[in-house]
């Protein structure tokens, strides 16, 4: 079994918002699976932090919940991204990708670059 | 925004009691069947897949504990659960708890009692508007090294033509005057001032309106502003006063204005005040115009707004060497501006914040004791907080617990000390010096509530990070297995230690600082002023200047008031005399001695002027050295005389006989008499009994009058009875003056000891409160030792050591605490020591005896703390103590 890395604090938000974005409204243990699988299963969500991070982002106005029938027809908690978590999503998305590209000019500069 | 709704949300959490737990118990479990679903699908076997689901999802505890931190605030709950625990704890030791509330109540009252004091004396702005842009102005004569002096007129009046850094600006003098015209004839505080007087201070009148430049100007019609309280109290705050005439000194002046009680004039605090023009004064108004300029005059000034006090600086600089001043008789004086606070209260710095560092001492003690008492505690709690740690509490968790517990414990206090301090600042009020400044606006405020909070807190932090340190040490494992009894660590029991040693240092500190005070207090009470006080009253008198205009009208008056009370029975020893020793302000006056060179210019000597009455060196028991003293012969028709002190006479006659030589003085405007030297006399202390006396001279009463004076009788009669004749006597000579200052000498010079005797009383009184603490500190720790050390000392009883051994071992162990705490107390205190150097007299602050006392006090003191410890401890019961674990 391969070594999975833990999902980087911070990042987790933005995971989450973007998997609501991308598939709706959600259950806690959806989102987890969500990640898992789209990172390749390369990423552990650790469940100690999700719930604590959801009912952040709950408070915070990103995201709403209400309680809805799950696949196997019990009670789930679902979780739906707000206009407001959308307008957040588009910032986080866009600071993300700025310091990513940053990020990445770091690697691809060589030394004649600069000479 | 975000931040403001999740905080919104979480407060209404921790309002409503809500909890989610349900809510996410419930996602839990459907997150740990869906887990266990898809895990089925893989082709687990039920069990299996139930418990990876399990495994995966980790400690289910741990993520309850996170959600929770985000749903409420953790913190302030934490804080209320700690708190309630807390109380359940100390309630449940009422000895405990109340043994630390009462020390700390002590320590931190006694902070709040002296910081009250320090805050209404130094720290609070002055009551005027914008108080920091108010500056004093005086003037130096560095050649002749005078400081701090007031301007002459000449040089006010130039002053005030530059004073383009300052808005406004005054001078003022203040005496008393005589007001009549209604009611009895009473002696009123009044404050003669140029108009600039009330824009420096801005103040609005009551009614009525203030000074304008015309009422300054020579010429003008007399007027005069009335205080609030004067206006109340004898004039029944009737408006109509406006415009009606009031008499000082037997001349009418017009009253145009009445001043809010809130001005009070800086130097001449008193409620009842009238503020007259300086050029309407009966005796400044001389003062003014006749050459020699004098400087006399205080100057206190109002900056424009935006200048900085050294930008004053700078312009009073080359005001004072400015052109018309150098060839003036200015020259040489250098005006310098302070800012009026550090003024009116810089003398009492030094005093009070030494007072505030004693008692901060105290507390520093009291502190250190509390941490002994909560280390003895925590080491028999060790248990309890061992057991918590193996349930999981982490060690900030246990830390924040003890520490929550202390601060209880300070704020408890700190409310206890409060209400100590709020008892005891009306007596600490008495006790003070009648003429401090702003004495009357002490009292506990805002400011020392907020000083008491912030101080309760710091010493609870003090007292409780000891226990605290070593909570985090212990070992859960190692106490737990040792049956967590009364065993302490060693860590722990040094701690004590260094503690009891450290509290000897402080209070070895604070008993030598209050000792040196009290010796240099009795020093000063054994010094004989120079003259006898017993049986010797004293009365002031002063005489209304218009009506009594000439100098020979106050001669007049004072003979015939002699005459009159000397024939009175038991009444033979009067005297009249301007001014007395210590009792009142020294009058320095410039001299030159004939057939001596004349002194350069601006250097002349200086001496302390009197004007006695022949009787006067009878009746004080001044004796005569040489030549004699004044008779009744010498009247103004006769030659002046005057007779000087051994002092004078050694220093400017040495090896001489002044007897028969000339000097030349004079209070002015005859500044410049020459008199013949008919006697010498014993030195008299005329300043202070702390100063040694100065050269005095002494004049015929008859020759150079004062407008007034001071009445001494020497006589078997109680004062009352001689009060009572003076005022009888004086009234027979003319009705309407007022008798003051009535008092038996010995009280009056007492009462010149007042902040001598304060500071020594309150800081014996510090001293012996550490004392006290200091012993309680060396007995807990000793008892303590010698109680979880019981087994130890059976041991050792029942291999053969002597009860005498075993009390021996106890009491030396004590010994070194005293010893250590000595060491490091002795060397602190002879650093320390410096700093009290100008409130001495007569003793060296490394006085030996002081030292040596207090070092054989405090070994004293530990041995009698210890004795009572260390016969239990010699009295243990050897199989008993064995058996007990």
């Amino acid at each position: 079994m391969k070594q999975k890395r833990d999902v980087q604090q911070g990042t987790l938000a933005l995971m989450v918002l973007r998997t609501l974005d991308v598939l709706g409204a959600q259950h806690g243990y959806g989102i987890a699976r969500r990640i898992e699988q789209i990172s390749g299963d390369v990423l552990a969500v650790n469940q100690g932090t999700l719930y604590p991070v959801l009912l952040r982002l709950e408070q915070e106005g990103a995201i709403a919940s209400a309680w809805g029938p799950s696949e196997n027809n019990r009670r789930a908690r679902f979780y739906r991204l707000t206009r407001a978590g959308r307008k957040l999503l588009e910032t986080e998305k866009r600071d993300w990708e700025q310091s990513a590209a940053i990020v990445a000019r770091f690697f691809e500069v060589k030394a004649e670059d600069l000479a | 925004m975000m931040a403001l709704r999740r905080l919104f949300s979480r407060v209404r959490k921790i309002a409503t009691l809500h909890r989610d737990d349900a809510r996410l118990r419930e996602e839990l479990d459907e997150h740990l069947a869906l887990q266990t679903e898809d895990n089925l699908r893989t082709g687990m076997t039920p069990a299996e897949a139930h418990r990876q689901a399990a495994l995966k999802l980790g400690a289910v505890a741990t993520i309850r504990e996170n959600y929770h931190a985000e749903e409420g605030l953790p913190f302030f709950e934490l804080l209320l659960h700690d708190a309630l625990y807390a109380t359940r704890r100390l309630a449940k030791a009422p000895v405990f708890t109340t043994v630390v509330v009462l020390t700390l109540a002590l320590g931190i009252g006694a902070n709040a009692a002296i910081f009250s004091v320090v805050h209404a004396v130094l720290l609070r702005p002055l009551a005027y508007n914008q108080p920091d842009r108010l500056v004093f102005v005086g003037e130096d004569r560095p050649a002749a090294k005078i400081t701090g002096d007031g301007f002459s007129w000449s040089s006010f009046l130039d002053l005030r033509q530059h004073h383009a850094v300052f808005s406004s600006v005054t001078g003022l003098a203040g005496h008393a005057l005589t007001l009549t015209g209604r009611g009895e004839p009473a002696d009123t505080s009044t404050i003669a001032v140029t108009p600039g007087f009330f824009s420096v201070f801005a103040t609005t009148p009551l009614i009525g309106r203030a000074l304008n430049d015309a009422d300054g100007a020579q010429g003008a019609a007399p007027v005069v502003v009335l205080s609030e309280v004067l206006w109340r109290n004898r004039f029944g705050a009737d408006p109509a006063v406006i415009g009606t005439p009031i008499e000082l000194d037997q001349r009418a002046f017009t009253i145009v204005g009445v001043m809010p009680a809130s001005l009070r004039t800086p130097f001449f605090d008193q409620a009842e005040q009238v503020w007259i023009p300086l050029l309407q004064d009966p005796l400044f108004s001389h003062w003014i115009a006749r050459p020699p300029q004098t400087h006399w005059m205080p100057v206190i000034a109002r900056l424009q707004p935006g200048v900085s006090l050294r930008r004053t600086q700078a312009e009073l600089d080359a005001f004072s060497v400015s052109t018309e001043r150098a060839s003036s008789e200015e020259q040489g004086w250098i005006a310098k501006a302070q800012p009026l606070q550090q003024i009116l209260v810089g003398d009492l710095r030094p005093p009070l914040l030494l007072l505030l560092c004693a008692v901060a001492l105290v507390l520093a003690i009291a502190c250190a004791n509390i941490a002994n008492l909560l280390l003895t505690q925590a080491t028999s709690r060790s248990k309890e907080i061992a057991v918590r740690i193996a349930l999981g509490a982490s060690h900030g968790r246990i830390a924040r617990q003890l520490l929550t517990e202390s601060a209880l414990l300070g704020l408890v206090g700190g409310a206890a000390g409060l209400i100590l301090a709020w008892r005891s600042v009306p007596a600490l009020v008495l006790l003070l010096p009648a003429n401090l400044p702003r004495l009357r606006s002490i009292h506990v405020d805002a400011a020392v509530l907020t000083f008491t909070l912030v101080l309760s807190l710091a010493a609870s932090l003090a007292f409780g990070l000891a226990p605290v340190f070593f909570a985090a040490q212990s070992d859960p494992q190692s106490t737990l297995r040792s049956g967590g009894g009364a065993g302490e660590t060693r860590g722990s029991r040094r701690a004590r230690n260094l503690l009891a040693a450290g509290e000897v240092a402080l209070a070895a500190i604070l008993l030598i600082g209050a000792g040196l005070l009290l010796r240099s207090f009795a020093r000063l009470l054994s010094v004989g002023p120079g003259f006898a006080t017993e049986q010797v009253v004293k009365a002031q008198i002063s005489l209304p200047r218009f009506q009594y205009a000439r100098p020979e009208q106050w001669a007049a008056f004072a003979a015939d008031l002699l005459t009159r009370v000397q024939a009175q029975p038991g009444m033979r020893d009067a005297a009249f005399a301007a001014p007395l020793p210590i009792l009142d302000d020294a009058v320095t006056l410039p001299f030159s001695i004939a057939g001596n060179p004349p002194p350069a210019q601006g250097n002349a000597d200086t001496a302390n002027y009197v004007a006695a009455s022949p009787d006067y060196f009878r009746v004080l028991g001044i004796s005569l050295v040489r030549g004699r003293v004044f008779t009744a012969d010498d009247a103004s028709s006769t030659p002046p005389v005057a007779v000087i002190s051994q002092a004078l006479a050694e220093r400017y006659f040495p090896h001489q006989d002044p007897i028969g030589r000339h000097m030349m003085f004079g209070f002015p405007p005859r500044g410049d008499v020459s008199r013949e030297i008919v006697g010498v006399v014993a030195d008299v202390h005329d300043v202070s009994l702390a100063r040694a006396p100065g050269p005095l001279m002494y004049v015929p009463f008859a020759q150079a009058p004062f407008w007034g004076g001071d009445v001494v009788v020497r006589s078997g009669l109680s004062t009352a009875a001689v009060a009572a004749t003076i005022r009888t006597e004086t009234r027979a000579i003319d009705k309407n003056l007022p008798v003051t200052q009535v008092e038996a000498f010995p009280a009056a010079l007492s009462a010149s000891l007042a902040w001598p005797r304060f500071r020594t009383l309150l800081l014996g009184g510090f001293g012996g409160v550490a004392l006290v603490l200091a012993a309680l500190g060396i007995y807990g720790v000793v008892s303590f030792s010698v109680s979880s050390r019981a087994r130890e000392i059976g041991v050792r009883m029942t291999m053969g050591a002597s009860p005498a051994h075993v009390q021996r071992l106890v009491l030396g162990e004590s010994t070194r605490l005293a010893l250590l705490g000595l060491a490091v107390g002795i060397p602190a205190a002879l650093a320390l020591a410096r700093l009290v150097a100008a409130l001495l007299f007569g003793i060296a602050p490394w006085d030996p005896l002081t030292f040596a006392a207090v070092a054989l006090l405090l070994v004293t003191v530990t041995l009698a703390a210890a004795y009572l410890p260390a016969h239990q401890a010699a009295r243990t019961d050897p199989m008993k103590a064995l058996r007990s674990e």
